[in-house]
């Protein structure tokens, strides 16, 4: 219908003249590679550690971790004997910022297998974990060497194990890798659920302009309040379709030319949790049907908050319990990835409102029966016509109500009534 | 008025037939009938709170009514399924703040059914016509508040249409504006159109309408042309004016026999004659009571007396009005 396509253009030329639009759609990308890096940038501590090691311990235990450690890129490490006052003068230097920190390496390291560390940042985790596995390797080597089993022996039984992990798909094994599917879900689960909080609020903050500038009336005087509904929750919908296009080439561009970011930085091999995922057509489908899906819904119930609202602190109050479905869902989202088959995942993913995140998040994680997709397909769209159904009718009532917010009572007579 | 006025079509432009509205424990609108011949001004008269925009919104589909039917154009539907031949401009105005006033008027004349280009010749022939030309492409919130109820004017009439129907126009205007819309609805009245607008204020009514209607809690009190209602409800009045001395006026007015009503100003009287009294006996009274007097005139009601005498003190206040 032409008035409706006139609504749908009217919210999509005016949403992308804006500056905030096009602010979202160049930070965007950097919004989301800064929640994805920050994490593994924060959890190594950053930078090159200047660490000492005190060495009072027999025999070449002190010397070998020395050699070890300097052998990673993230630590400069000097060995000194222990002497006195040596402790309160490197005290001084960590004060001071000249030194991480130091390392008292005793005899009790091998005897029994106790070791101190002392530096002005003792929670960076991949500090402390780097320490421990090479004090525990060398120490763990000394003391089989010095029961007299050959160093050459010692030395091939320390050979790692690595596990490659492939995950299977549609009969096929794919060239993904755990690390992969768990980073895609995460990634996937942050842009649904901030795309469609996004967007939900756009959606009622038009429902809200168009009631307090009381322009609706004269609007709902040419067409159906459902029309109206209808034209806006689609315009705002093919708006954030145009963000993810933007997003998406932009994604494209930067992934291509990531060599030349990388090795700009630093040339330490990159955290294996946070590896760039494959994408492929099936994941994006399903990633662009529950989006759509979640946003149909969410935003039904977000132009239902803002037409029963008067204001835009009254609506920032009455779209709580919506957000808190979102949140809720995207909280939850840690508990599927954990383990992507559990009964909680599956109810997740079978719910209209968590859904949207748990589904494609599953997806990501996991292999998923087909069955079980067309299932949550099947129930999302059954409640979006449901909820559609009773928002149209809160909507239609609500858009030409003026004071105070109804209370539970009077939105089932308006929902009852309509 | 000096246009020439159309033959009166047989069938009116708009009917209602015993409508009614019901909110949340009170009857806004209570089985109200009326109509609205083609090519008159229509006056829907009502104190505050009477239900007259109800009316006008069950009239236009944003509300449905409990009772009743609306006929518009001969047909049984609302105004909704001919909005491309209704100008409708609520009592409550509003506009898209940050959009252009172009994109406005556009957007607003595709709602009413026309297409992009016609609404963009159209949208700018009238704001040269009312000096908003160069404001075309500024932000709507840029205007001025006066500037602003020019383009809701304007989106009102972009699309030409048959019936327009006016919630409360003058309400809010300032003096120019006022003078705009009066001048765009005369102008409307003689090309032909139809013209349907609620007002309290009894002065502009009896000015433009020809026919009126007027309701208070949501009942009609009576309908009808102006004139017909003028004699049929005025009674015999008459306007005193008086020149310094009153003498003994008020025992003249008091006298049950010649006045049975009378609202007294001090140095101006309006009077109701009692039936069969004779306005010469009491010119008479007056000069002998020792009253100079400046004006003696027998007149029919104005509108705001008859609309008081029909409403009474009580509905003429203004009441709680749930449904805006």
């Amino acid at each position: 219908m032409r008035k409706v396509w006139a609504v749908i253009r009217r919210e999509f030329v005016e949403r992308i003249r804006t500056r905030w639009f096009w602010i979202m759609a160049l930070l965007g990308p950097v919004f989301f590679a800064a929640v994805f890096v920050l994490p593994a940038v924060l959890a190594s501590g950053g930078g090159v550690r200047r660490i000492v090691v005190v060495d009072a311990a027999r025999g070449s235990v002190g010397a070998r971790i020395t050699q070890l450690l300097n052998g990673s890129p993230a630590f400069r490490v000097v060995r000194v004997p222990a002497r006195g006052g040596v402790v309160d003068s490197l005290t001084a230097e960590v004060e001071q910022k000249r030194l991480g920190g130091f390392l008292i390496l005793t005899d009790a390291a091998v005897d029994s297998g106790k070791a101190e560390y002392r530096g002005s940042n003792i929670s960076g985790f991949a500090t402390i974990g780097a320490l421990e596995r090479t004090i525990g390797e060398v120490v763990s080597a000394v003391r089989l060497e010095r029961e007299g089993v050959d160093p050459g022996i010692v030395a091939r039984a320390r050979i790692p194990v690595q596990l490659e992990t492939k995950r299977i798909a549609g009969g096929k094994t794919t060239g993904e890798t755990a690390a992969q599917s768990f980073s895609l879900a995460y990634f996937m689960g942050i842009i649904l659920y901030t795309a469609i909080l996004l967007y939900g609020i756009n959606v009622m903050s038009s429902v809200l302009e168009e009631k307090t500038t009381r322009i609706v009336e004269v609007l709902v005087s040419s067409l159906r309040p459902f029309q109206l509904m209808l034209g806006k929750v689609l315009g705002v919908g093919a708006v954030s379709i145009l963000q993810f296009l933007i997003w998406g080439v932009s994604a494209r561009i930067l992934l291509a030319n990531r060599s030349r970011f990388l090795t700009a930085g630093e040339p330490g091999e990159p955290d294996p949790i946070f590896q760039v995922p494959h994408v492929n057509g099936a994941t994006a489908a399903v990633f662009i049907t529950y989006f759509l899906g979640g946003f149909f819904l969410y935003s039904a119930m977000f132009a239902a908050v803002g037409a029963m609202s008067s204001s835009e602190q009254e609506a920032r109050q009455a779209q709580q319990p919506v957000s808190w479905l979102l949140v809720v869902s995207f909280v939850s989202m840690f508990g599927i990835l954990n383990d992507p088959a559990s009964t909680f995942a599956v109810t997740l993913s079978l719910v209209p409102f968590s859904a949207p995140i748990a589904m494609p998040v599953r997806w990501a994680a996991g292999n998923l029966p087909v069955s079980e997709l067309a299932l949550s397909l099947a129930i999302l769209l059954a409640a979006i016509g449901g909820v559609t159904w009773v928002a149209a009718r809160i909507y239609r009532v609500g858009i030409l109500m003026t004071g105070k917010r109804p209370n539970l009572k009077e939105l089932v007579r308006w929902i009852r009534t309509a | 008025m000096t246009s020439p006025s159309p033959s009166p079509s047989p069938s009116p432009i708009l009917i209602l037939d015993r409508v009614s509205k019901r909110f949340a424990g009170h009857t806004a609108v209570d089985e109200l009938s009326l109509s609205v011949p083609r090519g008159v001004i229509y006056g829907l008269l009502g104190p505050n709170g009477a239900g007259k925009t109800t009316t006008i919104r069950m009239i236009m589909n944003i509300l449905e009514p409990d009772g009743g039917a609306v006929r518009v154009f001969g047909e049984p539907s609302g105004g909704r399924v001919h909005s491309e031949r209704i100008g409708y401009l609520p009592e409550e105005r509003g506009l898209y703040r940050k959009m252009r006033v172009l994109d406005v008027l556009v957007f607003l004349g595709e709602m009413k059914g026309i297409d992009r280009r016609r609404a963009r010749q159209r949208a700018e022939a009238w704001l040269e016509r009312l000096g908003l030309a160069q404001w075309r492409l500024r932000r709507v919130d840029a205007l001025s508040k006066g500037m602003q109820q020019k383009v809701q004017f304007i989106a009102t009439m972009l699309h030409d249409p048959d019936l327009l129907i006016l919630d409360e126009p003058f309400s809010g205007l300032d003096p120019v504006n006022a003078q705009v819309m009066k001048d765009t609805v005369l102008d409307l009245r003689s090309r032909g159109k139809t013209i349907l607008f609620s007002t309290h204020i009894m002065e502009q009514a009896e000015k433009l309408c020809e026919q009126l209607c007027i309701i208070a809690r949501g009942k009609k009190l009576v309908d009808g042309a102006l004139g017909d209602i003028k004699r049929t409800h005025g009674g015999h009045h008459l306007v005193i004016g008086f020149d310094g001395s009153l003498g003994a006026a008020t025992q003249v007015f008091a006298d049950k026999d010649l006045v049975s009503k009378v609202d007294n100003y001090g140095q101006y009287a309006e009077l109701e004659l009692a039936s069969g009294a004779d306005p010469q006996q009491i010119l008479q009274r007056l000069v002998t009571s020792g009253a100079r007097l400046s004006k003696f005139e027998l007149r029919e009601a104005s509108l705001n007396k008859i609309f008081i005498d029909l409403v009474g003190p009580d509905a003429a206040r203004a009441e709680a009005r749930p449904d805006a």
